[in-house]
């Protein structure tokens, strides 16, 4: 089998051969294409243009009446208290990414390095890092819920069992401490997503720069500084894009922790959790309402993200 | 062969990947899709629904003929108790199966209103009360039953949580009203020789005793703030003129800014050394297991949760008191109360008049008697008596004095909900944020964005 196998290598790799030339007829494109163009379409091009569509409706329970332009996202802007808390939300979205995306591009990008350099007991921090991503997001804010919960967690009654009883709060039910824990609790639970992103970063840095710049004289730090760290622009994008990403769709981690009200008194509010309220604790016109808000997050989310890819590009660009 | 790839069986290949794709995708998109259509199409025969569903009927007279209804509901933890209640259906009705269904509770809203949208849905849906009902009406998926089945065991007011705002018909049979007043733990009290309070003195210096034999006086949560307004009623509504204030708001005559209101909402903020440390953090569950592990000596809660301390705390010896009116009420203490929902047809179901039937007996002393029995819940029906003795106590002290729990009854017709606004406002007060002027201001800018009194 392995020598058929190289032989087929060695047939493609050959450029006299000429298999693999010429493109392949559309139908055989098509055929490849087509499934996975059918599910992107149908799953989530279709339900953003009809997102967009209800929200131009006015709506009775799930009932669609009159066409109303704007009306509906009028509302978002006009309606107390929503106008209060798109912005609040809108806000801690953002808070959210940046808090994130310090602390776990700082971590991820230590452990990363820290795990390169190491021989023995690689492969098991890395799968201990990155098992908590595995868990779900629910399940996470509960267990965490649950460490932190004021009256019968065990994380206040080890505070006060060493003496830190001054430190014990109701580390959730304080606005001053409520959405930092719920981003470290993120930082937490993603912590090995872009630790791994960076890991195959370094690896794939090819060891003849660092080794040309030590011969240069170059110290540890110089080399990761001006030759590891530069290289590592694409990850860099790559890992703000999707926590970007995440960030503003995040949902099941702060609904677990502080409840859909994002609660002390809106402290812990996002994007997601007032969608939620909107669309199924709203009126009887929340369908419409909800569709105007998704609408806002998409176009957020998509513009930022187009936005941040072009940043992304020109600065590999001035690398290249 | 290559030929031949390219030639026919590429074509076919994709015209069948094309379709199987699309074949399943449509199982899964075609509900949100026929949600509109549909809906939309139901929404438009609404207003003249009742008839549609008389004379659209197809049921086979024969009743001999099996028919097989189903019941959605969001009672998950009630299965048993409801499969027993229908089995005595399904003896007297020979042929009909009733076939009970819950559904998680905070998902159950979705999924009766896609549900109601295309097929597959139920015969039957237990319906939330008041404003939760209006989304399901103004959609067409509802059968009104006004005029249509025998109601008379119920009163408006009874009948109000079913009743649509838009046409003024009902469209379900209540099943349960629920009550909110104070639990108290009787070996707590009778270690400390309290008895239950008759006068807002002595039930401060209950609370106060409870504070000195380091008890926590109360139990509530507000990490779940649901249950602020709920409190706020309980102890508040005397203050506010209960019922008197009800018609007065509801008539334009007054609004949330009223002093007296805006009084009752200090009741809270004098009530705050009385609850949890840290009350912000402390969840819903927290709040019962301080009442159930004897650490809080009063809990101010639901008929609905005496389910839960019996199953819980067994030997728990439980009290019930309404917590008297404080000094410049305007009402007499009194006991909050809402209808919690009711069962109503499916306006779209294939046995409609096996559904109509169905509902009807839900509306008689038999289905509310079995009811209080076995789910242990308060049935709005006359002349039905819960086993359970506290329970039974709740009926009494809610029919002694009853007060509609304001918000929940009248203010969840829109959005902003009185409520959501007033419970995140009494958060903020207890973090130190808001004041009882500045709730009641919000309650006031948001709610009448969309009510309109006297309308």
């Amino acid at each position: 089998m392995a020598p058929r196998l190289l032989a087929g290598r060695n047939v493609r790799s050959t450029p006299s051969s000429g298999v693999g030339r010429t493109a392949p007829p559309w139908t055989i494109l098509a055929v490849f294409i087509a499934p996975a163009f059918l599910l992107y379409t149908v799953f989530l091009v279709w339900p953003l243009v009809q997102a967009l569509f209800f929200s131009f409706f006015e709506w009775k329970g799930t009932a669609r009446g009159a066409f109303v332009g704007f009306d509906n996202f009028g509302v978002l802007i006009n309606r107390f208290p929503l106008n209060e808390q798109l912005p609040n939300a809108f806000w801690h979205n953002w808070i959210f990414f940046f808090g994130t995306m310090a602390i776990q591009v700082a971590l991820g990008l230590l452990f990363a390095v820290l795990l390169q350099r190491k021989r023995r007991g690689k492969q098991f921090f890395r799968t201990t890092f990155v098992l908590p991503f595995m868990i779900s997001a629910l399940v996470v804010g509960y267990i965490w819920g649950l460490i932190l919960n004021p009256t019968f967690g065990p994380f206040n009654a080890m505070l006060k069992s060493i003496g830190l009883e001054n430190l014990a709060r109701p580390w959730l039910g304080d606005p001053a401490t409520a959405f930092p824990v719920v981003i470290l609790v993120n930082v937490w639970y993603w912590l090995g997503f872009p630790m791994l992103l960076f890991a195959a970063g370094l690896a794939a840095i090819p060891e003849d720069y660092a080794e040309a710049a030590r011969v240069d004289g170059a110290s540890s730090w110089q080399v990761f500084k001006h030759v590891t760290f530069p290289l590592l622009t694409p990850v860099f994008g790559t890992v703000a894009i999707l926590t970007f990403i995440r960030s503003f769709n995040v949902f099941g981690l702060v609904w677990a922790l502080a409840g859909v009200d994002g609660g002390p008194a809106g402290a812990t509010d996002v994007l997601g959790l007032l969608f939620y309220r909107t669309a199924f604790q709203g009126g009887v016109d929340a369908f419409g309402v909800a569709s105007a808000l998704a609408v806002v997050m998409f176009i957020t989310i998509f513009g930022v993200s187009m936005i941040a890819r072009w940043w992304f590009g020109r600065i590999e660009e001035g690398l290249a | 062969m290559k030929k031949l790839m390219q030639g026919r069986l590429v074509p076919l290949l994709m015209l069948f990947l094309a379709f199987a794709l699309v074949a399943s995708a449509c199982g899964g998109s075609d509900e949100p899709a026929d949600t509109t259509t549909t809906v939309a199409d139901a929404g438009g025969g609404g207003d003249d629904g009742g008839d549609d569903g008389t004379t659209t009927t197809a049921a086979p007279a024969d009743p001999v003929d099996p028919v097989t209804l189903t019941v959605w509901s969001w009672r998950t933890e009630d299965e048993d108790a409801y499969n027993e209640i229908f089995d005595v259906y399904e003896a007297a009705n020979p042929g009909v199966t009733v076939e009970f269904v819950p559904f998680v509770n905070t998902d159950y809203n979705t999924i009766l209103s896609t549900g109601l949208t295309g097929d597959g849905g139920p015969d039957v849906a237990q319906l939330r009360a008041y404003g939760g009902i209006q989304p399901l009406i103004e959609a067409g998926q509802l059968l009104p039953i006004d005029g249509e089945l025998d109601l008379s065991n119920f009163t408006d007011n009874v009948l109000k949580a079913a009743t649509g705002q838009s046409d003024g018909r009902v469209y379900g049979v209540p099943f349960a009203y629920q009550a909110f007043t104070a639990f108290y733990n009787v070996g707590i009290f009778d270690e400390l020789g309290l008895s239950e309070p008759t006068t807002w003195d002595e039930w401060i210096s209950t609370l106060d005793a409870l504070d000195a034999a380091g008890y926590i006086p109360i139990s509530a949560p507000a990490a779940d703030n649901w249950m602020l307004a709920i409190i706020h009623d309980a102890i508040g509504a005397p203050r506010y003129g209960g019922q008197d204030f009800e018609a007065a708001i509801l008539a334009g005559e007054k609004d949330f800014t009223d002093p007296d209101y805006v009084a009752s909402i200090g009741l809270m903020q004098d009530l705050q050394q009385y609850l949890p440390d840290d009350v912000v953090g402390v969840s819903y569950e927290d709040s019962k297991t301080l009442f159930l592990t004897e650490q809080a000596g009063i809990f101010i809660g639901g008929s609905f949760e005496i389910g839960f301390w019996r199953d819980n705390g067994p030997d728990l010896d439980l009290g019930v008191f309404a917590v008297p009116a404080p000094p410049d009420s305007l009402a007499e203490s009194s006991v909050v109360g809402w209808m919690d929902g009711s069962y109503g047809v499916n306006a779209s179901s294939d046995s409609v008049d096996d559904a109509k039937k169905l509902v009807e007996w839900m509306g008689t002393v038999e289905f509310g008697q079995l009811f209080t029995t076995k789910i242990k819940q308060l049935s709005p029906i006359p002349g039905t008596t819960p086993d359970d003795p506290l329970l039974a106590e709740f009926g009494e002290l809610f029919a002694a004095s009853p007060v509609s729990y304001l918000s929940l009854v009248n203010f969840r017709y829109g959005d902003p909900s009185a409520d959501s606004l007033f419970r995140e406002g009494v958060v903020k007060m207890w973090l130190g944020d808001s004041t009882p002027e500045e709730i009641a201001a919000d309650v006031q800018a948001g709610v009448f964005q969309w009510f309109t009194p006297g309308g």
